[in-house]
């Protein structure tokens, strides 16, 4: 022992051991002489049996918990109110923190940095725990999952009788469906009674085999009031119970592992009964639908039959022999029209080429016409031409015969043979002795002598005169002879 | 009882069957008129079976069943 220590000394000490010894721990204890001074700070002490560890919760450690101090969740609907706020007295809370010693009182305490109900807490751990157990046994399998049958006539209900969870079951329900019996399996829904009254109520329903769906319901309430819905017992009595299950526990889905288990889970109550029935209008209505379709079904087959009828009607009455006839008739008409006006074309068409014919000749026969009095002209001038001609020819010879008449007088015979040497001659100047020869002559329409093809053109009228007459026509044609044809002719 | 009443599912069911015979059948005016009058009674039918539906609540009890009245029961969640 060196030295007396000072009181200041010992605490010091006792602080740096105790800082040092325990720098932070987790405690757990019930809540006792609770005081909040209006400086914020909150002081308590945590109790257990005989011991009692006293508490200081300073202001500026009391945080609005954002997230779940335990799983690190983030609270969904906001930062809650640190347990500073609302600790009672009696709560058991586990308290994390440093130990000191304050020396002012020679006390040792706590310095508390957070807090959590410990019960909850617990609890949390204790369902997060079977949860993961459950659900590596495959009670949460969602191929495990049988269907919730709709329009179920026969309902089992697992429920407090006097709870609001049957009421408004009874109430969503009195609205839907045909008509159901809903048999009540009572049971209390939350208590330590709970769940064994809960898994013997399943059984009971698994064992009558009388409903075609079980449900499962409890009202709203806080997380401990529904604890019994997270009992490992009834969640294996919904895993074993031969009809399908339908939970509908307290306001949130999914919250517990019943929730979990069933085959089903509905947010509440009523929406249990909403998924098993449908409302009752809306059947009506689809039987007012129905019934519409009924009667246009009706009136188009209705339709369809009357189109069918006016149709094979029209067909009849076309194939009818009095419509054949009248076919017949009809098409008789028109060939004898067609052959009508094939006759009359025709007649029109001879008659027409009868008046060219007529014209044609008409033409001719004036062309003729005029030829005969060209002709009648011609000759009468020929005549007259021929006459004069032989009148001077005679003169001439008279003339000569008289000029001669001397010389014969004198000449003798000699004389007499020139006279008849000169009568030949006189003879062969007749200008119609070729003519006995074969040779002609032609003269135009005026009796005008034609002496080259020039005088003459096609269609003129023509007289040739021969030894013993005329021969009359009109001229087809002129060709001047080649100056070679000429020469050689 | 020689024939069951039909379920109101049977006769929506006859309904349906109806109706789609008539839309899309070729059935002889008899018959359709004949479907016609068996859907429209199959429609009241169902619509008096909707308006008579009511729910059968019983509770069980050890000694079975007995009708169950939600007023009557005490309040305890």
């Amino acid at each position: 022992m060196d030295a007396i220590l000072s009181v200041r000394q010992v605490t010091e000490r006792l602080r740096q051991t105790v800082e040092a010894r325990f720098p932070y721990v987790w405690v757990q204890g019930e809540v006792t002489n609770l005081s909040r001074p209006s400086s914020g700070h909150v002081y308590f002490s945590l109790k257990e049996d005989d011991s009692l560890l006293n508490c200081v919760w300073f202001k500026r450690q009391q945080k609005d918990e954002a997230f779940d101090p335990l799983t690190g969740e983030v609270w969904e609907d906001g930062p809650r109110p640190s347990l500073a706020r609302t600790m009672e007295n009696g709560q058991t809370l586990v308290c994390a923190g440093r130990l000191t010693v304050y020396g002012a009182r020679g006390q040792y305490q706590m310095i508390v940095d957070l807090a959590q109900t410990a019960g909850l807490g617990l609890w949390h751990q204790e369902f997060e725990a079977l949860k993961r157990r459950l659900a590596a046994e495959g009670l949460f399998d969602a191929a495990r999952k049988r269907s919730i049958p709709r329009e179920p006539r026969k309902v089992a209900v697992i429920t407090a009788p006097g709870g609001a969870a049957i009421r408004d079951f009874i109430r969503i329900s009195s609205t839907r469906g045909l008509g159901s019996e809903i048999r009540i399996y009572p049971v209390p829904v939350q208590g330590e009674d709970a769940p064994p009254r809960i898994v013997e109520a399943l059984d009971k329903a698994g064992r009558d085999a009388w409903a075609e769906v079980v449900v499962l319901i409890r009202g709203g309430g806080s997380v401990q009031d529904l604890w019994a819905f997270n009992d490992e017992r009834v969640a294996r009595a919904v895993y074993r119970c031969p009809i399908p299950v339908l939970a509908g526990i307290g306001h949130e889905i999914d919250h517990s592992i019943t929730d979990f288990t069933a085959d089903y889970s509905a947010a509440t109550p009523s929406h249990t009964a909403q998924i098993l029935w449908q409302e009752r209008h809306v059947l009506a209505q689809h039987v007012d639908g129905l019934e519409t379709a009924l009667q246009t079904g009706l009136s188009r087959r209705m339709n369809t039959l009357t189109l069918r009828l006016e149709h094979a009607r029209r067909a009849l009455s076309l194939l009818s022999p009095s419509e054949r006839m009248r076919a017949q008739n009809e098409r008789l008409d028109a060939l004898m029209r067609r052959m009508r006006a094939g006759l009359e074309q025709r007649v029109e068409k001879d008659a027409r080429t009868v008046e060219t014919l007529r014209a044609a000749l008409r033409a001719q026969t004036s062309r003729m016409d005029a030829l005969a009095s060209t002709l009648e002209r011609l000759s009468l001038r020929l005549a007259g031409a021929g006459e004069a001609r032989l009148q001077r020819a005679e003169a001439e010879v008279e003339r000569r015969k008289a000029a001669l008449l001397p010389l014969g007088r004198m000449t003798g015979m000699a004389e007499e043979k020139a006279l008849t040497r000169l009568e030949a001659r006189l003879q062969a100047l007749d200008p119609f002795a070729p003519l006995h020869r074969g040779y002609a002559m032609a003269c135009d329409e005026r009796g005008k002598l034609l002496r080259s093809v020039t005088q003459t053109s096609p269609g003129r009228a023509i007289s040739v005169m021969l030894a013993d007459g005329r021969i009359f026509g009109t001229v087809t044609g002129t060709e001047p002879s080649e100056p070679d044809d000429a020469r050689q002719s | 009882m020689k024939k069951k009443e039909p379920t109101f599912e049977e006769r929506l069911a006859r309904l349906q069957a109806i109706v789609t015979a008539l839309e899309t059948g070729d059935s002889p005016l008899e018959e359709s008129v004949a479907l016609y009058k068996e859907g429209l009674a199959h429609a009241a039918a169902c619509r008096e079976q909707l308006e008579k539906a009511r729910h059968d609540i019983r509770l069980c009890t050890e000694a079975g069943t007995e009708p169950f009245d939600a007023g009557s029961q005490e309040e305890d969640n």
